[in-house]
C-alpha cells in the first residue's frame, strides 16, 4: 500500500473514530485514502477551528485529538491551536502534509518549514523522511502525546512519502496497559505525612494534572482521609464536588476571596498538578508567604520552578495521594476557612431589569442537564462562568487557560459534542471571541450538531475594556464592539434558530426554550457594558489585595 | 559576555533538528550559549553536543527542560569551577 493509506489504517488500527481536518494540495493522497474509510472526518471551515474541535474532542473524552490539514497555510493555521494545547498539556496529534522532498528547501509552492515553526509550539515535532519509518513515527506521536505530561505532537509528512509504496500489516491493538507499579519516594512521602499531620493550616491547591492523571478519585479520598481547605486552577474546577463544604472555589487573579485569602494564610500549600502560574499566584514573591510547600508533578520541570517546595515529589498522583493520607489536625482552621466562605458569597441581588451575567450564568448551571458539557471563550464571560457555574468534573468545562485563545469557546464545543453524543454541550462565548471562529457555525450545520451558543453579549471587548477603565485612565482603545451583527440572523444563515434577550425576566423562559429545542440553538444575551468582574488582582499585587465592586 | 559557568555535555539522537531544539530552549528558558561544539558520535548513531552555558540562575532550570526533549539520549552537567569528578549525572 501506499504511505498515505498507512496512516489511515494506522489511525483505525488505534481505534480513531473522528478527526477533524481541512484538505489541500500537499495532503491530497492522505485525503484520498479517508476516502470511505471507517475513520469518520469533520470538515472544518478553518484549521484553527479543526485543531480546536480536536482539542474539545480530547479534553471532554480524555483520549487524544487528531487534526489534519496541508502544508504551507494549512499548518500555520495550526499553530495557534498547538499553542493552546501545550499550554492546556492536551493531547493532540496534528498531521501536516509537506511538498515532497525533491522540492524541499527551494521555496516551493506551499512550502512552510513546519518543523521549524512547530518547536516552540509542540511537545514534539516529527519530520517524515522515509516511508518504512512512517507506522513507527505515528505510533510515537500517539505515545508522545498521552505519556507523561500530555501535549500535542505534529507529524509532517512529505508528499513522496504519502506516495511511496511500503508493507503494512494491520495488528491487533496491544493495549499497552503502562500501569506499572511504579518506585514510590518513601522518604518523601513520609516526610509529606508529616507535614500534614504538623498543619495547623493547610490547604489543597489543585490544578489539571489530577484529572490528567485520572486520579479525581483518589484525589477525592485524599480529602475526605485528610480533611482540608481546596482550592482549585481555572483547568481544574470540577475535581473537588461543589457539595464539598471546605471547597473554596477558584483561585487566582479572578478567584474567590475565600480561596485567595485562605492560600494566603495557610502554613502548608500541597499543589497538586500545577504550576504556579502568574494568574494564579499574583506577585509571586508574596504568594503563601508562611507556607511550607508540598509539590507533585508529572513534568519534573514543573518542581521548583517558580517556587522552592519543601517537599517534591515526581510521580503518578493515582499512586502518591493514597499514600500520602494521614489525618489533619486543623479543626479551627476549617472553620475559619467557612466562614471566610460565608462572608465572602457571591451576591445576586443586582437592581434594575437589565441582564446579570454572574446571575444569568448561575440559572444556566441550575437548569443544565447533569454532565453537560461547557465550553468557554476568553474574556470577562469565561471568568463569570468559571464563577458561577458549578461542574461535577473537568472534563465537563473546557476553558482555553494557559493561552487565552479568543476563538476556543466555538470549536471546542464541536469536539466535546462529537466525543459525548449524548450530552449536552454548550458554547458560552463572548461578542469578540465568537467571531473569531464563527465560520464553524458552517460545522455545526452540516453534521447538525446539537451545541447550544450562549453568547454574552457587552459590544465590547469586555476584559480588556475592564482593565483600560481601571489601569489605562478610560482611554477605551479599540474595544468598542457595539457595530456587532445580529448574532441571531447571523446563526439563521447557518439554519441555527436562535432568541434574543435583554431583561431578567427573559432569562428562564429562554434556557427553558433553549433546552428544549432539540438541535443546536443560538441565546443572543444582551447585557450592560459597564459590568464587570470582581474581585481582581490587580497586576504586580499580592492575592490579598483583591479590588471588589464596592471598593471602586 | 561573561564567561562560561556550566559545561553541558548532551549526546542525542542523529535528527537533522537537533541543534535547533537544544538552542530554542536554552534561549527560550533564558539562558546564554557562551560556547558550542558539535560532532557525530563514531559509529553515527547520535550526535555529541557540549554547551557552553551563563546564567545566574539555577542551571537545573535548564537542564530540567533540556532532559525533557525527546532526542535528547544523555545530558550530563559540569560547573565550570568544579572538577570532572566531582560533578554527576544529570540524567534521571
Ligand atoms: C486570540 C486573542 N486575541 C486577543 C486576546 C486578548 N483579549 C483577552 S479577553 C479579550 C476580549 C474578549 O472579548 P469578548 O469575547 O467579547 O469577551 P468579554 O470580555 O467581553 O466577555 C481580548 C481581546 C486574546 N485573549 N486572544
Ligand atoms: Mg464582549
Amino acid at each position: 500500500m501506499k504511505g498515505a493509506e498507512l496512516v489511515i489504517k494506522l489511525l483505525e488500527q488505534k481505534g480513531v473514530e473522528h478527526i477533524f481536518g481541512y484538505p489541500g494540495g500537499a495532503i491530497m493522497p492522505i485525503y484520498d485514502a479517508l476516502y470511505q474509510s471507517k475513520v469518520k472526518h469533520y470538515l472544518c471551515r478553518h484549521e484553527q477551528g479543526g485543531a480546536f474541535s480536536a482539542i474539545g474532542y480530547a479534553r471532554s473524552s480524555g483520549k487524544v485529538g487528531v487534526c489534519m490539514a496541508t502544508s504551507g497555510p494549512g499548518a500555520t493555521n495550526l499553530i495557534t491551536s498547538l499553542a493552546d494545547a501545550l499550554l492546556d498539556s492536551v493531547p493532540l496529534v496534528a498531521i501536516t502534509g509537506q511538498v515532497s522532498q525533491a522540492v524541499m528547501g527551494t521555496d516551493a509552492f506551499q512550502e512552510v518549514d513546519v518543523l521549524g515553526l512547530s518547536l516552540a509550539v509542540t511537545k514534539h515535532s516529527f519530520m517524515v523522511t522515509d516511508v518504512t519509518e512512517l507506522e513507527h513515527t505515528l505510533n510515537e506521536a500517539f505515545e508522545l502525546a498521552m505519556s507523561g505530561r500530555p501535549g500535542p505532537v505534529l507529524v509532517d509528512i512529505p508528499k513522496d512519502v504519502q506516495l511511496a509504496e511500503v508493507q503494512f500489516k494491520p495488528r491487533l491493538v496491544e493495549d499497552a496497559d503502562t500501569a506499572q507499579q511504579e518506585f514510590l519516594p518513601t522518604v518523601a512521602l513520609e516526610q509529606a505525612r508529616l507535614l500534614i499531620q504538623n498543619a495547623k493550616r493547610p490547604i489543597a491547591y489543585i490544578g489539571g494534572g489530577v484529572h490528567m492523571a485520572d486520579a479525581v478519585s483518589q484525589l477525592q479520598d485524599f480529602l475526605a482521609q485528610s480533611p482540608m481547605p481546596s482550592v482549585t486552577t481555572l483547568k481544574a474546577m470540577g475535581t473537588v464536588p461543589p457539595s464539598n463544604p471546605y471547597y473554596l472555589g477558584m483561585l487566582g487573579m479572578h478567584g474567590t476571596q475565600a480561596a485567595n485569602l485562605a492560600v494566603q494564610q495557610c502554613d502548608l500549600l500541597i499543589c497538586l498538578g500545577a504550576r504556579f502560574d502568574d494568574r494564579v499566584t499574583g506577585k509571586l514573591a508574596a504568594f503563601a508567604p508562611d507556607a511550607k510547600v508540598i509539590h507533585i508533578d508529572i513534568d519534573p520541570a514543573e518542581l521548583h520552578k517558580l517556587r522552592h517546595a519543601e517537599c517534591a515529589m515526581l510521580g503518578d498522583l493515582r499512586q502518591l495521594l493514597p499514600a500520602m493520607s494521614v489525618p489533619t489536625h486543623c479543626e479551627d482552621w476549617l472553620k475559619h476557612c467557612l466562614s471566610m466562605k460565608q462572608q465572602h458569597g457571591w451576591r445576586y441581588d443586582h437592581p434594575g431589569e437589565r441582564i446579570f451575567a454572574p446571575l444569568m450564568l448561575k440559572q444556566l448551571s441550575e437548569r443544565m442537564p447533569d454532565n453537560a458539557v461547557v465550553c468557554c471563550d476568553v474574556g470577562q464571560h469565561q471568568m463569570w462562568v468559571a464563577q458561577h457555574m458549578s461542574f461535577s468534573h473537568p472534563r465537563n468545562h473546557l476553558s482555553s487557560g494557559g493561552l487565552g485563545t479568543m476563538g476556543f469557546g466555538l470549536p471546542a464545543a464541536i469536539g466535546a459534542q462529537l466525543a459525548r453524543p449524548k450530552d449536552t454541550v454548550l458554547a458560552v462565548s463572548g461578542d469578540g471571541s465568537f467571531m473569531m471562529n464563527v465560520q464553524e457555525l458552517g460545522t455545526i450545520k452540516r453534521f447538525r450538531l446539537p451545541v447550544k451558543i450562549v453568547i454574552v453579549d457587552n459590544q465590547r471587548l469586555g476584559m480588556v475594556k475592564q482593565w483600560q477603565e481601571l489601569f489605562f485612565n478610560e482611554r477605551y482603545s479599540e474595544t468598542d464592539l457595539s457595530d456587532n451583527p445580529d448574532f441571531v440572523s447571523l446563526a439563521a444563515a447557518f439554519a441555527i434558530p436562535g432568541h434574543s434577550i435583554s431583561r431578567k425576566d427573559e432569562v428562564l423562559p429562554a434556557l427553558e426554550a433553549m433546552f428544549t429545542w432539540p438541535g443546536p440553538y443560538l441565546l443572543h444575551v444582551r447585557i450592560d457594558e459597564t459590568d464587570n468582574v470582581w474581585p481582581l488582582v490587580p497586576p504586580g499585587a499580592a492575592n490579598q489585595d483583591m479590588l471588589t465592586e464596592k471598593a471602586q | 559576555m561573561s564567561t562560561a559557568n556550566h559545561v553541558l555535555t548532551i549526546q542525542t539522537k542523529n535528527q537533522p533538528v537537533v541543534l535547533e531544539r537544544l538552542l530554542q530552549v536554552t534561549r527560550y528558558r533564558g539562558f546564554e550559549v557562551a560556547g558550542m561544539e558539535m560532532k557525530p558520535m563514531a559509529d553515527f548513531s547520535g550526535l555529541l553536543v557540549t554547551l557552553s552555558i551563563v546564567s545566574d540562575k539555577p542551571i537545573s532550570l535548564l537542564t530540567n527542560q533540556l532532559n525533557k526533549l525527546y532526542d535528547i539520549e544523555y545530558l550530563d552537567c559540569v560547573e565550570s569551577q568544579q572538577t570532572q569528578a566531582e560533578a554527576g549525572s544529570m540524567r534521571a
